[in-house]
């Protein structure tokens, strides 16, 4: 050890040593005071759930830094299609988008128009797609990766195409809508890993700093072996449109999507996937099965529930909850929150730590990230890593580890849609599938679309 | 410095270079690289697809490798005799130990045995080609088991495969048995047409087909005939009464579910005389079969309703060749479930206007003994014929006269067999012991004789497995006694099934199963006799 590389993971190492040999009690930076004695410990006395190494930690510099130029297409112009293309851009230097597609041609043009206002890129009218298959003349057109934000139904399809075709990706959230798409995700994770392709997935909280360290910390046995959890996404109503004279059956339900089953797997699915991912993520554990309730008061268009609650055992026997509910005027929440033997874990309001006894023991510093990194935006540091692993040529593939969360959402809708219990091993297997049979883009069977109900009705006495 | 005083101090003369001890260290290590190397050589030479068929000079194992698709395949690619015959090398200690002990193994039985003597035929069943394959193996080339163009069937095989191969100890070779050995007689997927009803050409002679099932007037022996196919059965007259059901403590291999030796009255019925044939079988399916999958409730619901032949929701088509490729015509129709073979009564039922059934466990028992009350319905001591016991080791089992009566693993060649081989019981039936296992009415209740002394028809309804009764083609002579009991193990049956649910019609890993009906006659008839 040259002793002029006195780096902070020396420093490290050297107390902790120090710690081990009882010479003097070790301190860690977030004011764990905490013996030392015993085997497998870390500095701070605690067990590690993980060793360091045996898990993934993305670097997340404020921007990639410089290489090949790299083009992107977007195939979904809506709302997040367009941020997340703007994401894109701001994530590096050398990067462009060459292609976009999406069933209406004004959404297209209008992520043209701004692309030229804001980032003076042209999008020539043949690089424009309009329609269902616009998705394989984007992937099609020469560009290394896709930006995937259509509607989650028709990810599966997309991802399938793009990886046969060698193209990296990013995905948005949620993937796949039922076990149909799910299997197809699946298959095409693993062809991406045999091509080294990189696949991100817009699950960002595995991009956000705040979420990133806290996994580490929990890694690191700050809060003991984790025991349980409940994880929220409690909002107000969502937003709707309302059908517009001259729309066809799948232009309304494509414009209104966030409130039809089939487009959107409803908002436990599409929405409330984040939460259930991060306990997925953190416990790296499947559910086994779900029973779970839901039901409709207050939407307004669409097919969909309100709220959801349901229970999930998982692979070791723990459980944890997921609720969901987008009605106005109610309690709100978006947060996660992971029980341990030694503590707890919560993001509601501020990201902590706290002992068995309620203490704070750690605080994510907010303020500390503001000062130290100019990039803050987890929406934007996804991609960040993204083209980093492209010109490291370090492949990743995220959308297996999103399968999982995105699976158990499906069968929490699913248990709570029927009423009964569901299990993994079934749902995998599942023939389930939200394609509808007549599915165009002109009139389509509306009567297929009811909301669910769960049981058998009351028999009258 | 100091070697050199040493030196110079006790070895006044210099020793000469062959009698230093640097020399026999240098010769050790000169012969230990050479004894590696041949050892390794040996190995390299002894790991070739010839030096294989050295020994394995059946010409069938090089020709069905040969069409197999790890050889005649589009890439050109050819996978050898040790790639998938051994753990894969990276293994190292697996792969050597392996290795030599087939060997020996290979040149033992070389040096010992003719290898026309060997049935080849039953060493390619999956029972026994399982040893020789390591899942390792395969998985060393195939390690993206989500490869491009592959299908949803097979993704959802795959996935089952990746969650449970630890758990429930899954092969590849479960499923994919021809991969190495081209097979004919095995198909890896679902079963497309219906075996036996049409031509080469398709065309269905129906001039053959019965129009009228059999009426019968008297409590006698009759033929069956179901109506609008060409397949027909004998049917016994088993005239009711009084037996002992079970066996006495003393009995050989007696087990204690058998226990007690108890009195059951049952009326009389008819009996098929031999076990349902895959014609019987394939009628039934080529009139109900459904293509799609619908939940099983929805199945059991429909079927509860069902008042014609047209409303009956039959089996979906099996994954490969059920009949194993061993043919099908009067061998009995085997692996169907429980449910499948109801149905078929039900099928039967409808098509012949009788009330066919599965038969009791004490039906089956009464009816199989014949009126005798021996360990089986012919003379002789199950000790002679099992190869269980101390003196088999020394002495061969006895095959006569159980070889006559029943197929069992000493005359079996390891499949089913057509009724015509054996010769009936005293009531005229069957291959009641051996065969095929079959299913009985009853639930599965170990305790059941405790409860049924003195009882008439009894039938147990409560239990989570099936009864089935007489043992199989693979069953060694203690296990086809007239009072042997076994039940269905419907999980590990249907093991390798990766469906979900898992099927309802077919088990995947069980195929000595198989059913006779009973038909109840009408009271009419009855009090005529």
């Amino acid at each position: 050890m040259k002793k002029n590389k006195f780096t902070r993971r020396t420093f490290l190492k050297s107390s902790a040593m120090a710690g081990a040999l009882g010479v003097i009690g070790s301190t860690s930076s977030a004011g764990l005071l905490t013996s030392c004695s015993g085997g497998g410990k870390n500095k701070n006395g605690n067990i590690p759930i993980k060793e360091p190494g045996s898990y993934y930690i993305p670097e997340l510099p404020d921007k990639a830094a410089d290489g090949k130029e790299l083009k992107a297409g977007v195939i979904g112009c809506g709302g997040r299609g367009s941020g997340a293309a703007f994401n894109f851009l701001n994530a590096a230097n050398g990067v462009t988008i060459v292609a976009l597609g999406d069933v209406f041609q004004e959404k297209v043009d209008s992520l043209a128009k701004k692309l030229k206002n804001e980032k003076n890129i042209d999008i020539p009218s043949d690089k424009r797609f309009v329609g269902l298959d616009a998705y394989k003349q984007v992937i099609d057109s020469g560009v290394d990766i896709i930006i995937d934000a259509t509607p989650p139904f028709f990810r599966p399809e997309h991802f399938k195409y793009a990886v046969e075709k060698g193209k990296h990706c990013f995905l948005e959230k949620p993937i796949c809508v039922d076990s149909v798409g799910y299997r197809t995700i699946i298959a095409a994770a693993k062809q991406a890993q045999a091509k080294n392709l990189c696949v991100i997935t817009g699950t960002q909280r595995h991009h956000q700093r705040s979420y990133v360290e806290s996994y580490k910390k929990i890694m690191d046995g700050a809060i003991g072996e984790i025991t349980g959890g409940v994880v929220y996404w409690n909002q107000g109503m969502l937003w709707y449109r309302e059908r517009q004279p001259g729309w066809s059956d799948f232009e309304y339900m494509i414009r209104d999507w966030v409130n039809w089953k089939w487009l959107s797997g409803d908002h436990i699915v599409e929405q409330h996937v984040h939460n259930i991912d991060v306990f997925t993520w953190f416990t790296g554990l499947k559910p086994i099965s779900a029973v779970g309730f839901g039901s409709r008061h207050r939407r307004i268009t669409g097919d969909q529930f309100d709220n959801f609650s349901v229970d999930f055992t998982m692979e070791n026997g723990i459980h944890f909850h997921s609720m969901c509910r987008q009605i106005d005027g109610c309690a709100n929440n978006v947060s996660e929150f992971i029980q341990g033997t030694k503590g707890s874990w919560t993001t509601q309001g501020e990201t902590v730590i706290k002992d068995l006894a309620g203490n704070v023991v750690w605080k994510y510093d907010q303020e500390a990230e503001k000062n130290n990194f100019s990039q803050t935006d987890p929406y934007t540091l996804e991609h960040v890593n993204l083209i980093n692993c492209i010109r490291a040529n370090k492949p990743i593939e995220q959308a297996s580890e999103t399968a999982i969360a995105n699976m158990a959402a499906i069968m929490g809708r699913e248990s709570a849609y029927t009423g009964l219990e569901t299990k993994w091993d079934a749902m995998i297997a599942s023939t389930l599938d939200y394609t509808p049979k007549d599915l165009n883009i002109g009139k389509m069977d509306m009567s297929v679309f009811t909301v669910p109900v769960p049981g058998k009705p009351h028999e009258k006495k | 410095m100091r070697g050199t005083e040493d030196f110079e101090g006790k070895n006044a003369s210099p020793k000469k270079f062959h009698q230093r001890k640097s020399f026999y260290l240098l010769l050790g290590i000169v012969i230990g690289i050479i004894l590696f190397v041949a050892l390794y050589q040996t190995s390299v030479y002894f790991s070739t697809n010839e030096s294989c068929m050295i020994c394995h000079v059946h010409p069938h194992v090089e020709e069905t490798w040969k069409l197999s698709m790890h050889v005649n395949n589009k890439s050109g690619v050819m996978t050898n005799c040790v790639d998938c015959h051994l753990p894969p090398i990276e293994n190292t200690w697996d792969h050597y130990k392996a290795k030599i002990t087939l060997g020996f193994k290979d040149v033992w039985g070389y040096l010992t045995k003719d290898s026309a003597d060997f049935d080849w035929e039953s060493k390619s069943e999956l029972e026994y080609a399982i040893k020789y394959i390591p899942n390792e193996s395969c998985e060393k080339c195939h390690q993206n088991l989500f490869p491009e163009g592959v299908t949803d069937d097979a993704i959802t095989a795959h996935l089952y495969y990746e969650e449970n191969a630890k758990k429930l100890d899954l092969q590849c070779i479960s499923c994919h048995l021809d991969a190495g050995h081209y097979n004919p007689n095995y198909v890896h997927g679902k079963m497309t047409g219906i075996p036996g009803i049409s031509d080469d050409k398709g065309v269905v002679d129906t001039s053959m087909f019965y129009k009228e099932a059999t009426k019968v007037t008297v409590f006698d022996d009759y033929i069956e005939q179901i109506p609008g196919t060409a397949a027909s059965f004998k049917m016994i007259a088993i005239p009711g009464g009084t037996f002992n059901m079970g066996s006495p403590d003393n009995e050989p291999f007696h087990e204690p579910n058998e226990t007690p030796v108890h009195e059951v009255t049952v009326a009389p019925f008819f009996m098929a005389e031999a076990e349902t044939t895959w014609d019987q079988y394939w009628a039934f399916y080529a009139e109900t079969m459904s293509e799609g999958r619908t939940p099983p409730e929805e199945v059991y619901e429909n079927n509860l309703k069902a008042l014609d032949v047209d409303a009956i929701s039959g089996p979906t088509p099996p994954f490969g060749f059920p009949d194993q490729g061993w043919g099908s015509g009067k061998r009995p129709a085997i692996t169907m479930t429980h449910y499948a073979a109801e149905v078929f009564c039900l099928w039967l039922s409808l098509k012949t206007g009788k009330k066919y059934r599965l038969p009791t466990e004490a039906e089956w028992e009464y009816a199989t003994r014949g009126k005798t009350q021996m360990p089986y319905f012919f003379p002789g001591n199950p000790k002679d014929f099992s190869d269980r016991g101390f003196w088999r080791k020394f002495f061969k089992a006895k095959t006569e006269p159980i070889a006559s009566y029943v197929i069992y693993n000493k005359n079996s060649n390891n499949k089913t067999q057509e009724p015509d081989v054996v010769q009936p019981n005293p009531f005229g039936l069957k291959n009641t012991l051996g065969n095929v296992m079959e299913y009985c009415a009853d639930r599965y209740d170990p305790e059941a004789y405790n409860k049924t002394n003195g009882a008439i028809n009894p039938l147990i309804t409560e239990g989570d497995e099936w009864v089935v009764r007489g043992g199989n083609y693979t069953s060694d002579a203690a296990d086809v006694r007239c009072a042997a009991r076994d039940h269905t193990h419907h999980e590990a049956w249907l093991k390798t099934d990766p469906q979900q649910p898992k099927s309802i019609w077919w088990y995947s890993d069980i195929k000595g199963i198989g059913f006779r009906v009973v038909c109840e006659p009408d009271s009419s008839i009855v009090q005529n006799q």
